[in-house]
């Protein structure tokens, strides 16, 4: 198994079945990484649910308005929740998304190849295959 | 008096070392001057399996050109700091590098004659290559030309890591069809680079290093036989088909390929790769020396996924 970032995710949200819950959890046990991960996330999630639900104050809003529609006395509230979940998805986002890979191994190969090509010990024994990613047409 | 011997001895040593080291020099020089064309296979036992390819060499004043069964018509193209991977004349990967200040290697390899040797009908000399009392290599050089024609790399416990060897040999200089590719401008080595490239890695000097506009640095590390470069990317690397692999507590990424091995891992300032012919008994050790895999942490890793 690799580093399974949605297996912890849905493992948060109380997603995974049985069997999968016991195969992450015998991972994070090896895997330093997930662990750190798991903890982040669960840190992130109690920060977003810590957040103090504010009340208006008096007031600050007209009383006709708030007659007509009273949702907007809790305005704040909602607009605080929302930031927050946008703030919790873009946070999952950038855990479960891998990291923008600009670089492929092919490049670095050349550069090696470039390099190792004025080694004096250069020669069909240093001939190398290199790695070779998405050649597809 | 107990000095005097010393001294002598010094003085009597250090003309035979100069000449080993001379040795193994002039043979790989010899090597690179051969011009034919040639069929090697490759086999290579790695801790993740065997690795093979055929590969169709060319060679002729210094430059090799070879086309491997790997990803059939890739054709590479290297020699005198260039090389170029392309497929039917279009260019797919170029790199360059200068070729003025090349740092010496400093010599660490005994050269033994082994003996002569008939290979593919023509006569060879085998060396084996000694170091600190380890035998880890077995080269057979062609008598006629010079060329290397079979180069057997061991492991410390003389296991056999990887087998090149010449399976066919024309000794006339060929004429390459298509013409030199190479479009990347070269890069210089630079003096004075801030860096976390040790000057030295698992008893392996570090040469010269690179940079390039995107902030991308490499250093290349070599004994004198094998070699190896270390990467300093500031976004992380693709490595197709790789697993992981723990050494101390850091993972890797790792893959293998015939006579070549990688592996990348992230950091908190971005990303590090190696690529070389290390054989395996060596990987850990080497390691060890260079910064360790990092977890860069969630604040990071937002940035990056959102702005690269």
């Amino acid at each position: 198994m690799t580093h399974p970032s949605e297996m912890i995710s849905a493992y948060l949200d109380g997603e995974l079945i049985e069997y999968e819950t016991s195969e992450l959890l015998s991972h994070l046990v090896t895997c330093g990484r997930c662990s750190a991960d798991l903890v982040e996330m669960q840190s992130v999630r109690a920060a977003v649910r810590s957040l103090p639900i504010l009340e208006l104050p008096a007031g600050l809003l007209p009383d006709t308005e708030a007659a007509v529609v009273p949702i907007h006395r809790n305005r704040g509230v909602w607009v605080g929740a929302a930031a927050a979940a946008v703030a919790l998805i873009i946070a999952i986002a950038s855990i479960v998304t891998p990291p923008p890979a600009s670089i492929s191994a092919d490049d670095l190969s050349s550069r090696f190849g470039a390099r190792a090509s004025l080694d004096p010990a250069f020669s069909p024994a240093k001939v190398v295959v290199p790695v070779l990613g998405d050649l597809s047409e | 008096m107990k000095r005097l011997v010393s001294l002598v001895v010094v003085f009597i040593l250090l003309p035979v070392s100069a000449a080993w080291a001379t040795e193994l020099d002039e043979l790989l020089e010899q090597s690179r001057e051969a011009a034919y064309t040639a069929e090697q296979i490759i086999s290579c036992s790695t801790p993740d399996g065997v690795r093979d390819a055929v590969v169709r060499i060319a060679q002729s004043n210094g430059e090799i050109r070879m086309t491997s069964t790997v990803a059939g018509d890739i054709e590479v193209s290297s020699g005198d700091g260039g090389w170029t991977l392309s497929r039917r004349g279009g260019v797919i990967s170029s790199a360059s590098v200068d070729s003025e200040e090349m740092t010496p290697v400093e010599p660490l390899y005994v050269v033994e004659d082994a003996g002569s040797a008939h290979f593919l009908g023509r006569v060879a000399t085998v060396h084996q290559l000694i170091r600190d009392g380890v035998l880890r290599a077995e080269l057979v050089f062609d008598d006629e030309t010079g060329a290397l024609v079979t180069a057997t790399t061991f492991t410390t416990s003389g296991d056999t890591y990887c087998e090149r060897r010449f399976v066919s040999f024309d000794p006339t200089d060929p004429v390459f069809e298509t013409p030199d590719l190479l479009e990347a401008e070269a890069l210089q080595p630079r003096s004075e680079v801030e860096t976390l490239l040790p000057e030295s890695v698992g008893g392996f000097d570090r040469l010269d290093i690179y940079e390039d506009e995107e902030g991308l640095r490499f250093a290349y590390y070599s004994d004198g036989f094998f070699s190896f470069a270390v990467f300093e990317t500031p976004t992380t690397v693709a490595l197709p088909d790789a697993n992981p692999i723990q050494f101390g507590e850091g993972v890797y990424q790792r893959s293998f390929t015939a006579g070549q091995v990688t592996y990348v891992w992230e950091t908190r300032s971005g990303g590090m790769a190696l690529l070389g012919d290390l054989p395996p008994d060596l990987h850990e050790s080497v390691l060890a020396t260079l910064p360790p895999p990092e977890d860069p942490g969630i604040l990071r890793r937002l940035w990056r996924s959102l702005f690269g």
